[in-house]
């Protein structure tokens, strides 16, 4: 049994005189290792399975509908929208029933809805295991995106339904799908991990949140299409927003047979990308006082 | 890298703010620019915690933290798991780091005892295998057979601490942190904490214990630290720390307590044979002197504690007291203690019936006894009660 050998930097301090003040060259820096950070996120990927396992069973227990609940949000909207909505405005939906236009919109919305409201408080409303556990801290925000996924997973079987009932199908060029949705991933988790690290400094958020969130739903192109926004104004619109780039996209590739618009779509993916880097980076750096603090 | 099972904290610092609020207000920010634009100086709003914490523990090695209440031990202990950060300095493990704590907690009511484990075996780190592979040492620790498919919000309190310790219990870290468990459960549950600790210490494992119950502490752990108001007053052998920390803590008592009461022992004397120092299984006379203000028939009780509100022993005694100052004497031919310091305490009541309480229980002085030392069973967890008993070992043939 050797004795731990300790590097001279952090021994060099005069034992004689009780410090007051640490000296600042033993200043704590949190020194982020991307891929020692993913590697550990990896290895308790579990933790995340089980804690979304737990919010789903929990949120649907003793109640009777169970996970038609996840449904039933985007279709009473979209029945809002129909119903209403057409009355007093005109949508040019280039002959797809608005049901289903504006179904396509909801998805993702509800999707990233979901996930910032509860993903954005999940660090606060589990400060008992934060101040008890070690975990990386990501996994709690994780799980409720991955919880959202599921809900989304649900939800979508309403959308068959609606193909069913105006006895139309899915375009060929629904693959587009795929990339989209991974955009949507990115941008929803970005979001996400900011909110609930910077939620536990500033509690304001908590009460903030769903109506920013509200405002989200009109500043998003979901009950019209991204023609109706000034063309001019578009491109920003789209990288300030990479939802409406996504749920246009959707629509270009599900509904129409079109390929996604290739410049909205890369100014999405590329602002996602990076949102979700400065994200994680920031959350990184906000960790280190969630105990201190929650 | 540290061998497994190794922990470095390396001149750790740590502060929080002091004020009690931990949300920032509006008001506060403006109150701050307003200090700013008329110059004046605000106190500063950090108290330090901790303050230049540094030692190692040795793999294997079972350390012992004490201190009274608000001294830093729980900070220290967030930091080596991980939850906390440090301020300055930085902590090093080799290894898993496992707590061993109540997750009450963070249990989830609406989810079944079986559920539950799962999810709080895999955030306390066991895999979903150790899970299953356990499940059934698991249930049976925390005696829920029959109630393992229930909703936890149907469980009894004592069903819920129980299902919380039992998964935190089955961790196999390479260093186990262990704050204050000996406050879990009733006596037998206790026990069997006691067992699954001593199992994994057998193992290896290096354990940082905190606890109040110092004998629980100087029974389990090798090495003593002694946090006193966020630094590190002592680090040695359990004894040598628990005796200054006994000693500290019982010198506050002593501070503490005015002597109260229609019956006021004073002058104490404690002295072992021939003047010494009290000496194990050796004479030791306690001399004091009594002073009532009118002649009484009292019981007088004094007892021995050792860092701790219940006493080793008491003794009586029923006289009768004259107006003014008596002289007591108390011998005792074999005194029971180990070495080690005492506290001596004292109380009388009226009478033989006991029901008018003259001087209520209360602290008289300390004495510091030399002579052999407590035994105990090497890496074993048992709880000790410090006494000496007279004994013989013979060998047949």
């Amino acid at each position: 049994m050797g004795k731990v050998d300790t590097a001279s930097r952090w021994g060099n301090v005069n034992d004689e005189a009780a410090l007051e003040e640490p000296p600042e060259h033993l200043r704590y820096r949190r020194a982020l290792h991307f891929r020692a950070a993913m590697r550990e996120l990896w290895a308790d990927r579990v933790v995340v399975l089980s804690l979304t396992e737990r919010e789903l069973k929990a949120r649907y227990s003793q109640t009777v509908l169970g996970f038609a609940w996840a449904l039933l949000a985007p279709v009473t909207l979209m029945i809002v929208f129909s119903v209403f909505l057409r009355r007093v405005t005109s949508i040019d939906t280039e002959g797809v029933a608005y049901p289903i236009f504006s179904y396509v919109g909801l998805l993702p919305w509800t999707f990233f809805q979901g996930a910032v409201s509860t993903g954005g408080t999940s660090l606060i409303s589990n400060t008992a295991l934060l101040n008890k556990v070690y975990a990386p801290r990501e996994v709690f925000p994780l799980a409720s995106i991955a919880t959202r996924l599921v809900d989304s997973a649900c939800a979508t079987l309403a959308l068959f339904a609606l193909f069913a009932i105006y006895t139309q199908a899915p375009a060929a060029t629904s693959y587009w799908a795929i990339p989209l949705l991974l955009i949507l991933l990115a941008f929803t988790t970005a979001v996400t991990l900011f909110v609930s690290a910077a939620t536990v400094y500033l509690r304001d958020l908590r009460h903030a949140l769903p109506l920013i969130l509200q405002l989200g739903l009109f500043v998003s192109p979901i009950a019209y299409g991204v023609e109706n926004v000034a063309a001019r104004w578009r491109t920003l619109y789209v990288g300030l927003n990479p939802i409406a780039a996504v749920i246009d996209g959707l629509r270009r590739s599900v509904l129409y047979g079109d390929a996604p618009n290739a410049l909205y779509t890369s100014i999405a993916a590329g602002s996602s990308a990076v949102l979700l880097v400065g994200a994680y980076v920031a959350f990184k750096q906000m960790e280190t006082g969630f105990a201190d603090v929650a | 890298m540290l061998p497994s099972g190794a922990v470095a904290v390396e001149h750790v610092w740590k502060r929080f703010r002091s004020d009690r609020r931990k949300q920032r207000r509006a008001k506060d920010l403006f109150e701050r620019l307003g200090q700013r634009a008329s110059g004046a100086a605000k106190a500063s709003p950090w108290r330090w915690v901790l303050k230049d914490i540094d030692f190692t523990a040795e793999p294997g090695e079972s350390i012992g933290l004490v201190g009274v209440n608000g001294s830093g031990k729980s900070t220290l202990l967030k930091i080596i798991s991980g939850v906390m950060f440090p301020h300055s300095g930085r902590v090093r493990t080799g290894g898993r780091v496992g707590a061993l704590i109540e997750v009450v907690s963070g249990i989830h009511p609406d989810l079944s005892g079986r559920e539950n484990i799962a999810v709080y075996g895999s955030l306390l780190g066991l895999s979903r295998r150790d899970i299953t592979r356990r499940f059934d040492e698991i249930v049976a620790f925390a005696e829920l057979e029959d109630a393992i498919d229930r909703k936890v919000k149907f469980y009894s309190s004592g069903m819920r601490m129980r299902i919380g310790f039992a998964i935190a219990a089955f961790l196999e870290p390479e260093v186990l942190i262990v704050d204050e468990v000996l406050a879990v459960g009733d006596a037998s549950f206790q026990q069997k904490c006691l067992e699954r600790m001593r199992e994994v210490l057998q193992s290896g494992t290096t354990l940082i214990l905190v606890s109040h119950d110092l004998a629980a502490v100087g029974a389990i752990a090798t090495r003593g630290l002694w946090l006193n108001d966020g630094r590190l007053a002592a680090d040695g052998t359990i004894d040598e720390v628990l005796g200054e920390y006994r000693q500290e803590i019982e010198k506050h008592a002593e501070e503490r307590a005015h002597v109260r009461g229609e019956v006021l022992l004073t002058d104490l004397h404690v002295e072992g044979p021939d003047g010494a120092l009290p000496t194990t299984n050796e004479l030791c006379t306690i001399s004091c002197t009594a002073h009532v203000a009118e002649e009484r028939t009292v019981s007088l009780f004094i007892g021995v504690s050792q860092g701790a509100a219940t006493p080793i022993f008491v003794l009586r005694h029923d006289t009768r007291l004259e107006a003014g100052a008596t002289n007591l004497r108390l011998e005792m031919p074999h005194l029971p203690l180990p070495a080690g310091g005492y506290f001596l305490w004292f109380a009388a009541y009226l009478g033989s019936s006991w029901k008018h309480e003259l001087s209520p229980w209360q602290p008289l002085g300390s004495m510091q006894v030399v002579g052999s030392h407590i035994e105990r069973v090497p890496r074993a967890i048992v709880r000790l009660s410090p006494m000496f008993v007279e004994a013989r070992w013979s060998h047949d043939g």
